[in-house]
Order: C-alpha cells, then structure tokens, then sequence
C-alpha cells in the first residue's frame, strides 16, 4: 500500500468494513474471506466479522495469525488498532494446542505442545471424566467413543481440538460423476475439493446453487457407502432422483429409511424425523448409524440439525462428514456445535456473487404493506399477546392482495407460501389453486410438484413443508403470507425456492405481505435481516399500490 | 569535628563561582523557596535532611555508589584509583571473572528489587568490558571524574582547602557534605559499626565474646591489660581483616551462609530473644555461634545486625557487588517504526474520539457527583457500555478529559466546563496534544479505580483519592526512557523498571512497578506508543531532553537512533513546545474527516471516516451508532427517525439531509421507513390537564368560553362538547358556580360526587421509636482501650512542657532541620519521651508522643504512644520536635 487509501476499515468491535467499489476490494475480499465471516452484503459496503471461530476456521485451514494480521495492516485504510491485532494472535494461538491423534500404543490420544493448557482443562470438571489415563505428561487417553464430546466441550473452554485422528475409509462402494449434458460447475468442484482435502466439514452455497450436486461430488471422492440424513421424505426423493441422475448409482443401490420405507442400502438417504423418533424413551433408529461401515455421511441443511443429531453425530467422529447449508445462521446459536462435531466451515460464496456469475436468478423482494381495516385493528389491539402474530398474519386484507399479485403474475408460475393451514386452505380456495400442507400424503405432493413443474398448475399454495429442499426450478414468483414469527433462515430457505436458474433467464420475485404497524412489520423487519444483508434489498410498497405497479409495467 | 566541617562546606559553598552556584540552585531548586538570607543559610539549608533527601533521590546509581563510598571509607581514599578500586567489586581487572553482565546479581541494599533483572545481558556493555583492562579503567575513571563533578555541582560533596590538614583525604578526592552521611545511613547496605552495634551489650558478655576471639590464639594475648572499655577493644579486634577471618573460618558452613545472606545487605535480621546469652562453647544454632563471637550482634529484642567491619571483610573491602557506570539498556521486542506510528495514532484519534463523545453525552446526560467526591460506579460502567470499551479504559477517558479541564464538578454534576467548545473545535490532532499532556502531567492513577484505599474505602473513576503524588514525573521519566530505547524497541515492563532503578535507584514511589506497568498500559491507549514502541508524536510529545549523563554511550546510541531522531525532530527543532510538534507529526497520520455518508437499504449508513462536526450531530440524531472504530456504522429504526422527529425535524428535512450527504442514492426503503414514522408521529397528542368541562350542550360551553371570567379558568376546547381546564376540580366547580351555572363535579369514573363534610383525620405516624440498650460487647472492649490511650496521649501532650528544638540559622522553622536529627538522637542517647508534629500519609498535621528508638535511612524508628505501636516515620514529615519532661 503505498499512499493509497485501503478498501478496508477495521472497527473496534472486530468487524470489517470492505468498500466495494474500491479497485483493490475483490483482492481484499479473498485475502479476508478465509478468516473473517461475511455478515452484511449491502450494496455499497460489506460486513465481515472476525469471530474466534472464523479465526479457528482459518487455522483449519492453515493459515496461520501472521497472514492474518498481515492481510489486515495491507488493506485496512486506517491504522488498526493494537487490541485486535494481539486478540487475533492470541485466538489464533488457542487452535491446536491441543490435538486429537492417534497412539499407536494408547489409540485415540488428546497431545498437547502445551503442557500447561493440558493442565487448564483437564482441571476442568466436564472434561475430565472423557479421559482416560495420563500416561505421559503431554498426552492422555481418549475413549474413541468420546471423541466427539470432547472436541465440543474443548470448543466451549476456548481450546479447540484439532483432529488428526483420520477417518476410517468404510465400505468401498464405487461412485463416479456422471457428466453427461451437464457439467460440475466451477464452485461446485472447489466445494467438493476444499471438503475432500479438509477431510470433514461445511460448504455454505445459496439456495439454488446446487448443494446436493456437491454432496454427490463429495460422494464421488469417497468411493464409499453414504449415509445422507434429510430434512423429510420429498427431499429425500428428490435427492435420491438427484443422485440416479448425476451419477453412476442406480435405483437398486439407494435406499430410503423414512416413515413409509425402511431400506438399508450402500447410499442410503434417512430423514431427520425418523432418525429421531424415540419410543419408550430410546431412539428407535440408532442402529442405522451402525448397519454398514459407511465411509461418509451427508447432513443436508445441517443449519437445522435437531440437537438429537447432534448427539449421535458426537459418536460419528471417526467417519467423514459432510454439512451443506445457506447459511450458518442458528436461530438457537449452536454454530460452536456445528463447527466442532461436523467440522469447520471449507467453503462459502455470497449470494450476490453466484447471482452475478448466473448460477442463481436474479431476484427482487418486496414488501407489500397492508393496513388493517378499522374492525381489524380494534380486533387487534383486543387480542392476546400470544395470539396477535396470528391474527394480524392472517388478516383478511392479506388474501385481497395475494390474490391482485397472483392476478398480476398470471403467466408466470407462483408459490404462495404461508404458515397457517386455516389460512392457507382459505387461499387456496380463493385462487383456486390446490394445497399442499403436513397431512397431503407424499404421492400426492410429488404429483402436484410434478404439475407444477410441467406448468400444469400455475399457482401452488404450500405450507412449510415446502420450506426445504423442494426443487421447483420454474418457480419464479413467490409470495409468503405468513411465516413462522421473525425466523431469518425460514425467509432465505423461502427466496431460495424461487433462486434456481429459469429457463429463459428471466428473474424471480418474492413478495412478503405485513400487515402494517402490527407485530407482523417487526417480525417481517427481523425476517428479512439475513436477505438484506446478503445483498437482497427489499422494496415497500402500500398494498393499493399493487395495480398501480402493474400498470406502470 | 561536624561543627567544623560545617564551616569548611560553607567556605568552600562560598568560594564557587555564581555561575556553580546557579547550576546548584537549578539543580536543587529546593534549596531557594524561599530564598535564603545569606550562603551560611544556603549551606544550612543544603545539608539539611529534607533537602539532601531531595538531592540524593535524583542522583543515578553511579553516581550515589561514588558517594557512599566516599561517606564510608574513612579516612578518605589515598587517590582516585583507590576510591574507584573501594567502590566496586567488579573493577578488580585482573578478576578472571568478566566484569561484565552489569547488574546481573542482586543489587546492593539501596538498589530497588526491580535492579536485580536488568539488562538481558549479551547485547550490552559486554564488547566493551571485554577489551583490555586500561581501556576500562580510564573509561572508568573518566565516568568516575564525571560522576565527583556531579556531586560537586549538587553541593553533596566539596574539597577541603588546600590548607588543611592533609591527613583526612587528598587533594582532588573530594568530602560528603555535611549531613550526607545521615541521610544516606546506612550507606551501600551495611550495618552500623560494632561499636554502636555492642554498646549496649553487658560488659561480661563483651568479655565472653573477646575470649572467644582469643581462643584459637595464643591465652596471653588478653587484651584486657591495656585498660580501655570493652566495646573499644571488641571493636578494635573487628576492624582487624586476619582476626575476623579466623573467625569466619571457625563457625560451620550454614552459619557461613547466614553472613552471606546479610553481607550485601540488609545488615539485619529478626531474630526471637536476639539477647540470649551464648559463648563460644555453649553454641548449638549457626546463630548462636556467629552471636558467640560478635560477628553479629543484638540490636534490639527480635533483631540482629551484621557489624559493619564484618561486613567490609565479607565484601572482599569493596562496597558495592557491581557497578557500571551505564544504564541498562531498555530492551524488548523491534517494531517497524512506520507500523508503530500508525498504529500510535489509531490510538490516539480513538481516544480522542472517545473523550469527546463522554464529554457529549455528559452534557446532555451528566452522572452525579458523589458525596465522598468522584464518580459512581454504576456511572462508570454506563461510561464503559456507551463507549464500548474495557472498564479500565472508560476510567481512563474519564480522568484524562478531567485532567485536560474538559469535565469538572459543576454544582453536583459532572458536566463538560467551557473549555470543552473551544477544544471540541480544534483539529483532532491538536485535541489529543491537549488530552496527551495534561496525560503527561497528573498525579492521578486512573489505573487504581475499582481497588480501595488504605482504608478500605472503594477509590472511584474522579475521587481525589486516586492522587498518588511523583505520579506525573514517574510518567516523565518512562517516556524518557521509552524515548532512550533504539528505535522502534517496544521496551519491557522489566527492563523499564530496571532503567528506572538505575537511573533514581534512591526514588520511592509507592508500588513504582504497577504505576510504572499502568504507564506503559495508558501511553499504549493514548496512542503515544504503537506496538510497545515510543511513536514520533508520543516522543515530541515529551519534548524529552534526553539525559546525558552515563559517558558516551548515550550518543553512541543517538546515532543509532539517527533516523527516527530527525524525524521526531522535524525541522521544526523546537524541542520546548512539545505539544505543537507532537500535533504536527500527528496530523499526517490521522484519518481526514469526510462530509458523505454511505447509505445503504439495509437500513444502514456508514461514514467510511470521522465525520465533520456537524455532520455528525445531525446523522447521530437520526440513526443508532452500531460499530465504531476508523468508520462509523449507523442504523436507521423507527426509534432512531423518531427521535429526529421529536427534536424538531420534518420528514423532508431529513430526507433532503440525506440526500446532500449521501455519495449514493437514497434507498427507497430508508425514505419508506422515515415517510411511514412520520405519518404515525404526533398522530396521538398528549397533554396535560387537571379538570374538565364537559357539556352536551355546545352551546353553553360556547358561552363558558366567551365569559370574561373564565380567562382565569385557562380553559381550552379539546372537542365541542370537552373544555380542559389547569385548574382543580374544586376551583372550577366554585368558579362556574360563581360565573352562575350550576356545575357536578365527576368522579375519574364518570360518577357524580356528592358533597358532604367529612370528619377529618390524619395520618398514623410511625410508630415510636423504642431504643434497645445495647449491652457492653466484647468487640468494644478494645475500643474503648484506644479511646483511652488517645485520651492519656492527648493529656500528655497538653500537660508537657515544651522547649521549641533551636532552628537553625536562616531555617525555615516549618522544615525539618539536621536539629530535629540531634535532638532525637539526644533522645535515643537517653531514652527520653519526645513530641513531634508529623504529617500522616494524607498529608494532615498530627501530633505523637514518641519513644524513639533509631533514625537511619531518613526514618526514625519509636515507640508511639498515642498508637501503643512502633512506627516507622519519615524524617522530612516531622514538623517540630520538643523534648517532653514529666
């Protein structure tokens, strides 16, 4: 840097402020990608955050705290202050004092360089118990059993494991690509490559952007059987077409084990739900961990793991691991979690610049306001507080202007997503459209999901089962009615239904209907952080300025 | 003898030149408030303790070594040399043992702790020890000329006339001023003579002893024949080198290692029943053999004291372990000094920045003042949340905008003062010269808030309890050394510490590491140093005269510095106004303010750089600060727009605010959300009224209205049919009564009051308060003890006759004097009672009756009776001294 202003300011709560327009930002972005979280991609000036954990990430990854401070003295346009600098050598210096390897004598040991953070946490009351014997000054025995706990509770005392430990290869199963009419894409294959060489951990991809394609790329290295875990039956259909369709595995090798079928097959697709059932108190379903020697597991959206799964995953520790996910964002924060027992973040591409490079459409979000009749908002201010989300998203001004959008979009094939049955029949009834909700039995979902796609139906009212995994590609206008109070990934997951590429190139839209100065406006504005902050902005508009739009289109 | 060495120093005082006698005064200015009458005062006044005290703390190590050995080898040395060879044991050249790593045992009894560490070693000194023994010795005698001429010039030693009596020194090695000796007692660690050591020793046991001595030689060798006083004769045999070997040669090899444990000081140990009677044969402990035979001997109940002559002997006849007329050097990690700077002044304009927002916020939302002064906790740590800062910090920020005189005490408040406008209008860069030096100046430790005083009581952020005075030169003295340092070394807290004890190894200053530990944490923050280092604005900032002393070596290290030195100087040179050229050097390095914001639709804007004044207020008051730091992140919410609303503004205003100062194009959501609060804002109105006039009528309350008489009423029309009224129920209800219509009052529910006298009542007060007669306690026994002692005490004093001790000529009569030394050495001589006045470590005026027992090192040791304790008291805190006779 000579006497050129940086694209970087750094701030004193440890966030990153990158201007985008300067001529050095692309370079800035990659050289503070590896250890500093994207937060905000507004369009002018992007977030980052450096937390211990992008710094431990990074250390995974092998940088070490030299090129980080480096990085940021070079591009940062003001002087950075000292504080930060010495916290980033010190977190950094935290990661790998303590690894996890194995003894040809003891198996799995915890080895430290460090003896006297060895002594910190094995005075530490939780950890202790995990261990075995000390037999020398620098290392004690773990039980492999233990070897995900322990890395979990390292993580909360500030130490984080690093895991040398290795991987047993499984049962050999051969899986190749099958590229034909299609081809990987470039970020698909750095996703998969930087997972391989990182040997566990998560890839964070948009919406749309082909998350399973890089689980069977994933699959593909390991040449082994799989076990892939799901959110619900649909995805695990899809992911099974999905998988006959991008590689060498046929129908005979994949197995579903859901509600309905129970299958153990060299890939073998399970279910959240089933996998944690529990009937008199024990989980039903464990043994599935166990039935094969499988050399990989695939935890789709693993942002929304149930804490079950986690526990089970905490035994897994010996087998490869494979997270896909849109965001990293945990409504219930265990992002520690995430991170210790499935392993650390190996790759991550802003929406925004997968929507310029055209693997993802073009979206516009907006919000539509609507204000409450006169009697609407005295009901209102008479409902109890733990009912008023309900009413007001409910309101029945909001079915006038979801059907004037669905009017609007008449030639194009629309989604109206909502969160409430009662609701969502009442539309469906209204814009005579069919709906599907928890109890429409799989056949019948994949039968209208199948019309829908053929453009037989061109509206489709779904409640939040449709939140994931759904592949829907000719979707391109979607509306959200209601959703589940101010959950921020619900309202990704839900743009992200209608992100896949179109086939004439044309955008897509999403439109949130609130009801006007109610709770639904505060939940909408909480709602839509994560979206504004990856770049979506969202235009308001009063809902009697709906035609009007129209016209002027 | 003293008497007329009095004389000689004031003939000697007034034979220097003025131009000596003005380096003198400059030196110690001391010596000249006031002014003394003539130079008999000066030179009273120059060896008076509190003075030479004064004097002796500012001498380095070199130079106080040079003097205690001129004080303790008596009769004076033979030539320079002998004095060099008396001074330290290192000097010896022919030593196998290289005399280098300087200062790389313990030091000796004077030296502070920190002395023990110093210099790592290797780097320093050692290439020149190392050369041959000649070249050492004269870069050893000229420090030594060097460090006479010091002393001469500091009045603390002068020659004797050349018409003297030649016996007691040579020409060209000069004498201790009067009064040295005292106050440097006990010189270099040693212990008092044996003669004072065994005075008061039985004469059997001295006998006991002498025998012992003897034993091993031959029996007739008594020396009790020639007549003179025990103590005299033991003391005799102790001076003698071949007698104390034997000795030290007989006992067994622990207690050979307890006289190495006293034999650099301190001389004294405590030992239980000290004055047990032992002899030679009767020994069983290593003690009781070395007390057998006087090598050491009872100074007290508990305590036992190394004879200085034993010592002398154990030292090998040199005093001082090792002497190096070099400072250490400061050492630590290098920085690159361009980083240093940057990072300094990324420092100093987040501190800066820091004050002023306290100072904003203070003077829209002042914390109180305590009673007890200072600021409250609770306020502190809204101080720490609203800045975002460590809770040391937030206490710094505090002090230091107290310190520059921006916040102060106003009438129970803590408010910004009128200085604050003027120095909020500055360049940033000439607001942090101002916060720097007033840093720089006070004798405040902002580092202790949060710990509690030596009373226990809680010391708060602005409690004048945080006072530590020598504050302010300690931090003078770090910068110097931080300023000492090669370029771009970010020095140790040790080897500051070590510098320090070298260069003012007499300073004591309470818990000198920790102060000295907070210096280096605070210039840090402040932004004077960057990574450790000493930045370029931090040294002009100091305007550091850098010390000169120590030969050579400092310009060796000059040059090096080179560099950096031309550039801390600038051309600007002008090394008295500090604080401009500290702005100066600063101002290049700051961040320019900028007059754009970046407004995006996430409903944020950020100022990528401090924002021009104006700007700033204005976009503060309609966003919320989310993130700072070189930029500031705001963020728009209805709350945020509202609060722009309140104060006045219209939603146009704000949006063509936005409009001006954004380098990008509103967002329409932003302009959305400020149009959408501004439609609800004020939809509601709110107002006060203390009763109404409600009519269904229009038309009568139209009349009410027009009715001259209801201008009392301050009635207004809320509604056709609602009057509000400032006015009680009561008066309304009378008036229109009186205006003849015939009003109801209402209940707040709409119910009609009727009127009916009620009997009337009062209020139960509480209920009597029934005191419990609390029985004597057990914990109260002792303070009634005390009551009565202080009691007893205070009697005492009021009934002692006193006699005033004789001031000396030309004496201040409030200062202590080498009098108050006689007089209570007189006392100590005859186990008389005295009265002093005394200043406590607060610094308030209080009386004690004392039973002294020693005064050395500035300290007199006594019984206080007014305490029932033995206390340790500082000569130059005694005001007066008078003998009590009962």
């Amino acid at each position: 840097m000579t006497g050129m202003a940086g694209p970087l300011i750094v701030q004193s709560d440890k966030t990153l402020l990158l201007e985008v327009d300067h001529e050095l930002a692309d370079e800035c972005r990659k050289a503070i990608a590896p250890f500093a979280e994207l937060e905000r991609a507004p369009e002018h000036v992007h977030t980052y955050r450096v937390t211990p954990l992008a710094l431990w990430n990074a250390r995974a990854a092998g940088h070490d705290a030299e090129q980080v401070v480096d990085a940021l003295i070079t591009y940062s346009r003001y002087p950075v202050p000292h504080a930060m600098l010495v916290d980033v050598a010190e977190t950094m210096a935290r990661y790998g004092r303590l690894r996890l390897e194995k003894h040809p004598a003891w198996g799995l040991v915890l080895a430290t360089s460090d003896r006297a953070v060895l002594e910190e946490v094995l005075r530490s009351k939780k950890v202790r118990p995990l261990l075995g014997e000390r037999f020398s000054a620098d290392a004690v025995a773990v039980h492999p059993s233990e070897r995900g706990n322990i890395k979990q509770l390292l993580l909360k005392l500030g130490w984080p494991a690093e895991d040398l430990a290795g991987y047993v290869d499984g049962e050999h199963h051969p899986i190749e690509l099958r590229e034909e009419g299609w081809s990987l894409r470039p970020y698909q294959k750095e996703a998969a490559d930087a997972f391989w060489n990182g040997g566990s951990g998560v890839v964070v991809l948009p919406c749309g952007a082909g998350k399973t394609i890089v689980g069977a790329a994933a699959m593909a290295h390991a040449r082994a059987t799989t076990l892939i875990l799901v959110t619900n039956t649909v995805s695990a259909h899809q992911w099974k077409q999905e998988l006959i369709r991008r590689t060498s595995l046929t129908e005979d090798e994949i197995g579903e084990y859901t509600g309905a079928k129970k299958e153990i097959r060299p890939v073998t697709i399970a279910t959240y739900q089933v996998m944690t059932t529990r009937r008199q108190g024990t989980y039903r379903h464990l043994e599935l961990f166990d039935a094969r020697d499988w050399g990989l597991i695939v935890y789709d959206e693993v942002h929304l793991l149930p804490a079950p799964i986690f526990r089970m995953t905490a035994d897994l520790q010996a087998r490869r691991r494979v997270g896909l996910t849109a965001t990293l964002v945990r409504e219930d924060g265990r992002e520690g979690d995430v991170f210790s027992l499935i392993g650390p973040k190996r790759y991550d591409a802003p929406w925004k610049e997968m929507e310029n490079q055209g693997w993802i459409a073009p979206a516009e979000c907006v919000e539509v306001r609507v204000t409450l009749s006169d009697e609407e908002r005295l009901a209102y201010a008479m409902t109890e507080a733990d009912e008023r989300y309900r009413f007001c998203a409910t309101t029945p001004s909001k079915l006038r202007v979801a059907e004037a959008l669905v009017r609007r979009h008449a030639d194009e094939q629309v989604l109206v997503i909502g969160q409430y049955i009662d609701q969502l029949d009442e539309l469906g009834e209204h814009l005579d459209a069919p709906v599907i909700k928890g109890e429409t039995r799989v056949r019948e979902r994949e039968r209208l999901f199948q019309a829908f796609r053929d453009k037989e139906i061109p509206v489709l009212v779904v409640s939040k089962v449709a939140n994931f995994s759904i592949d829907l590609p000719e979707a391109a206008v979607a509306i959200q009615v209601s959703g589940t109070f101010g959950s921020r990934q619900e309202e990704a997951q839900r743009l992200g239904r209608v992100l896949r590429p179109k086939a004439d190139g044309g955008g897509a839209r999403f439109y949130s209907i609130v009801s006007r100065d109610t709770v639904d406006q505060d939940f909408a504005a909480h709602r839509q952080r994560f979206l504004a902050e990856q770049g979506y902005a969202y235009h308001i508009i009063d809902a009697d300025d709906v035609g009007e739009e129209k016209q002027a289109k | 003898m003293e008497r007329m060495k009095g004389r000689e120093f004031t003939e000697w005082l007034r034979c220097r030149s003025d131009e000596q006698l003005r380096a003198l005064v400059t030196a110690r200015p001391e010596l000249i408030t006031p002014v003394p009458a003539d130079i008999d005062g000066l030179a009273a006044r120059a060896s008076s303790p509190s003075a030479l005290g004064r004097a002796l703390d500012r001498l380095d190590r070199f130079t106080l070594c040079v003097l205690e050995t001129l004080v303790v080898m008596r009769p004076g040395p033979a030539d320079l040399r002998s004095l060099l060879a008396r001074a330290s044991y290192d000097t010896d050249g022919e030593s196998g043992e290289p005399a280098s790593s300087p200062a790389s045992e313990p030091a000796s009894g004077t030296a502070s702790e920190p002395a023990c560490e110093t210099t790592s070693g290797t780097a320093t000194g050692t290439a020149r020890e190392t050369t041959s023994g000649t070249v050492l010795e004269t870069s050893l005698e000229a420090a030594l000329e060097a460090a006479l001429d010091r002393l001469r010039e500091n009045a603390l030693v002068y020659d004797r006339h050349p018409d003297a009596d030649p016996d007691d020194g040579v020409v060209g090695v000069p004498l201790p001023a009067p009064g040295v000796a005292e106050a440097l007692d006990p010189a270099a660690g040693l212990g008092p003579p044996a003669a004072e050591v065994f005075r008061h020793h039985p004469p059997e046991q001295i006998e006991a002893m002498l025998a012992a001595m003897s034993s091993g030689t031959r029996r007739g060798g008594n020396p009790r024949r020639n007549g003179s006083a025990p103590v005299e004769r033991l003391t005799a045999r102790l001076s003698d080198p071949a007698t104390v070997a034997r000795l030290v040669a007989e006992v067994s090899p622990q207690a050979r290692a307890a006289l190495d444990d006293l034999t650099w000081g301190p001389a004294s140990g405590r030992l239980p029943n000290a004055r047990r009677e032992v002899t030679a044969a009767t020994a069983r402990t290593p003690i009781d053999q070395l007390l057998a035979r006087g090598l050491l001997g009872a100074t007290g109940e508990e305590t036992v004291a190394l004879p200085r002559e034993v010592a002398l002997f154990l030292r090998n006849g040199r005093l001082h372990r090792n002497l190096s007329p070099h400072p250490p050097e400061p050492a630590g990690a290098v920085r690159d000094l361009g980083l240093a700077d940057r990072t300094a002044a990324g420092q100093a304009f987040t501190f800066t920045r820091a004050v002023e927002e306290l100072c904003e916020w203070w003077s829209a939302d002042p914390p109180g003042v305590l009673r007890a002064g200072g600021l409250a906790i609770r306020d502190l740590k809204r101080v720490t949340q609203t800045l975002d800062v460590p809770e040391w910090v937030a206490g710094l920020v505090v002090e230091v905008a107290h310190a520059a005189g921006l916040i102060a005490d106003g009438d129970g408040e803590w408010l910004p003062t009128d200085a604050y406008d003027p120095w909020r209008i500055r360049s940033v860069e000439d607001q942090w010269a101002g916060l720097a030096a007033a840093w720089m100046g006070m004798d405040r430790v902002p580092g202790l808030i949060g710990e509690r005083d030596e009373r226990d009581r809680p010391l708060n952020a602005l409690h004048p309890g945080l006072r530590r005075a020598g504050t302010g030169r300690v931090r003078a003295q770090v910068l110097r050394v931080l300023a000492s340092a090669a370029p771009g070394v970010a020095p140790t807290v040790e080897s500051v510490l070590a510098r320090l004890a070298w260069e003012r190894p007499r300073q004591r200053v309470a818990r000198l590491d920790r102060i000295v530990e907070l210096t280096l944490r605070e210039a840090e923050h402040l932004g004077v140093t960057g990574l450790g280092a000493l930045s370029a604005h931090g040294a002009a900032l100091g305007a550091v005269r850098k010390p000169r002393r120590g030969a050579g070596k400092d310009r060796d290290r000059a040059d090096e510095r080179g560099k950096a030195d031309k550039r801390n100087r600038g051309d600007k040179g002008d090394r008295r106004d500090g604080g401009g050229t500290a702005a100066e050097l600063l101002a290049p390095l700051l961040p320019q303010p900028v007059d754009h914001v970046l407004l995006q639709a996430d409903l944020t804007a950020v100022a990528p750089g401090p924002l021009t004044t104006g700007l700033q207020r204005q976009i503060a008051l309609m966003a919320d600060v989310e993130s700072k730091g070189g930029a500031t992140v705001y963020r728009f919410g209805e709350a945020s727009i509202r609060r722009a609303l309140d104060a006045g503004q219209s939603a146009d205003e704000l949006i063509s605010a936005l409009e001006r100062h954004s380098a990008t194009p509103v967002p329409q959501p932003l302009r959305y959300l400020v149009t959408d609060v501004a439609r609800r804002h004020g939809r509601i109105r709110v107002g006060t009224a203390s009763a109404y006039v409600r009519c269904d009528d229009p038309a009568v309350l139209d009349e009410v209205l027009a009715d001259r008489r209801a201008a009392l009423l301050r009635l207004r029309r809320l509604a056709p049919t609602v009057l509000a009224s400032k006015t009680s129920r009561a008066a309304l209800v009378d008036s229109l009564r009186a205006m003849g219509y015939s009003p109801m009052a209402e209940s707040s529910d709409g119910d009609v009051l009727v009127t009916r006298a009620d009997a009337r009542r009062t209020v139960t007060p509480p209920s009597a308060f029934t005191s419990v007669a609390a029985g004597p306690e057990a914990d109260q026994c002792d303070l009634v003890a005390a009551a009565v002692r202080a009691v007893r005490a205070g009697d005492e004093a009021h009934l002692a006759r006193r006699h005033p001790a004789q001031a000396p000529e030309g004496e201040v009569p409030r200062s202590p004097s080498s009098t108050t030394i006689d007089a209570l050495r007189e006392a100590i001589r005859e186990g008389s009672r005295v009265w002093i006045g005394y200043l406590d470590s607060q610094g308030h005026a209080t009386s004690r009756i004392l039973e002294p027992a020693r005064v050395e090192g500035g300290y007199l040791t006594a019984y206080d009776e007014t305490r029932a304790t033995i206390h340790r008291f500082a000569l130059s805190r005694i005001t007066g001294i008078t003998d009590i006779r009962s």
